[in-house]
């Protein structure tokens, strides 16, 4: 997860924020670190440039991105053997 | 068509223009290409917004916020802008991801904000303008062109009491190298300062953005804008002449009321050539100003040069290292005849 926090950061240009300030339950939008729309689209750029992984069905990402840990697990669960 | 007052504006460019006392104290560099000095957008742009916006969207935004500030006026009727080649840096990038990423998956950012009307859409969003909203792309006549289609928006329509128009454009590694293999900037390295003095084959890059609040009612005026004329490749002095004297005359001027005229030379001797035959030969009486020495040459540098004769007209001062003859004019009428490559134009303005 300490990995992904960094990837996050770097990929959405968060420049005020450390990648260890970010919590793995802390929620990504809305609250919490205030990500919007476009964010989600780098959020899924990042998923397929790094770990090969596309977004099957769009729907799913509100529960997919709603914190590190989700898309941690997501990553575990999707990432190609 | 009826003239426009000055009734705020901003620049950002090579130069302390932003914010500083006028007239500024001219900064020197000892290399071809002037890059911008950058102030702290965190009183125009919110941080998270700024996250996500290359360098020319956030001075061309600021400036073109500053300028409505400067006129007190929140929103504008109609947003009218120039660029030469837009958000080049976030085109740059773009095409680099999708190479990279081979034609694949690519971050959206970049691609937003390679459209060339970014800068026009964001202040319209930042301030609430649903108006009229257009970015004009027409090489060395890009701002020429927004001043001119302010000009008809007012004269057309009533109701257009306030427009915000203004010019922005970068000089990224990529164009810079790709001008100098093109050889339009000089082999070697001048002192910006000494440009004009030393004219050779080739210029200095530059850039920068310059926004107006141009408006039908005058508030604490900086200068009246009459008009801007546009001349593609003249063949002669004498067509520059003959339209110059139309010009002047719609505008019920002669040459000789002209007292300052802000020249767009450039350096490059033979891109000079008409312009300085022309300020030898036939602007002999006037005060004549140089000013891409101060910002580097690029496509809308001719709206630095109207941040200049605007604030020359207020204050009655004029930076020092501007002046390339002194014939003790007052600064009543200012004339800003702007060449870029075949791109002749005239800006009018008084006080």
């Amino acid at each position: 997860m300490k990995t992904l926090k960094v990837q996050i950061v770097e990929q959405l240009n968060l420049q005020q924020i450390k990648p260890e300030d970010i919590g793995d339950d802390q929620p990504l939008f809305v609250e919490g670190l205030a990500l919007d729309s476009i964010d989600a689209l780098e959020l899924i750029v990042l998923l397929q440039q790094k770990y090969g992984i596309k977004l099957a069905n769009p729907a799913d990402g509100p529960q997919i991105f709603k914190t590190v840990r989700n898309i941690a697990q997501y990553i575990t669960d999707n990432r190609p053997k | 068509m009826k003239p426009l007052y000055i009734n705020g504006l901003s620049c950002i460019s090579p130069q302390p223009t932003f914010g500083a006392e006028f007239p500024f104290e001219a900064k020197r560099y000892d290399s071809n290409r002037l890059s911008c000095i950058e102030p702290d957008y965190a009183p125009y742009i919110d941080p998270k917004a700024s996250r996500r916006m290359g360098r020319l969207l956030k001075y061309g935004t600021t400036v073109g916020l500053q300028a409505l500030r400067d006129a007190g006026v929140g929103s504008p009727d109609a947003i009218s802008t120039g660029t030469g080649f837009g958000l080049l840096d976030d085109s740059g990038k773009f095409l680099k991801n999708v190479t990279e990423a081979e034609e694949g998956v690519v971050s959206p950012t970049a691609f937003i904000q390679s459209t060339h009307n970014t800068v026009s859409s964001n202040i319209a969003l930042t301030v609430g303008c649903k108006g009229h909203n257009n970015t004009f792309v027409n090489k060395g006549f890009s701002f020429e062109s927004a001043l001119l289609d302010a000009q008809m928006l007012a004269e057309e329509n009533a109701a257009m009491k306030n427009i915000l128009v203004g010019a922005y454009d970068e000089t990224t590694d990529y164009s810079y190298t790709i001008m100098k293999r093109l050889r339009l900037i000089r082999e070697q390295e001048i002192a910006n300062l000494d440009l004009l003095q030393t004219p050779g084959s080739g210029t200095i890059a530059g850039e920068g953005a310059a926004f107006f609040l141009l408006s039908t009612e005058k508030v604490d005026t900086y200068a009246i804008l009459h008009g801007s004329e546009i001349l593609y490749k003249p063949t002669s002095t004498d067509k520059v002449k003959f339209k110059l004297e139309a010009f002047l005359s719609r505008n019920k001027l002669v040459l000789s009321d002209i007292d300052i005229v802000i020249s767009g030379l450039c350096g490059d001797a033979k891109r000079d050539e008409m312009l300085g035959n022309l300020n030898d030969n036939y602007f002999t009486a006037q005060t004549i100003l140089g000013y891409k020495h101060l910002c580097g040459e690029y496509m809308t540098s001719s709206a630095f040069a109207l941040w200049l004769g605007s604030m020359i007209a207020k204050t009655g001062s004029i930076p020092a290292e501007t002046i390339i003859r002194d014939s003790h004019r007052l600064t009543s009428n200012i004339l800003i005849y702007n060449v870029y490559k075949n791109d002749h134009a005239f800006v009018l303005l008084s006080k």
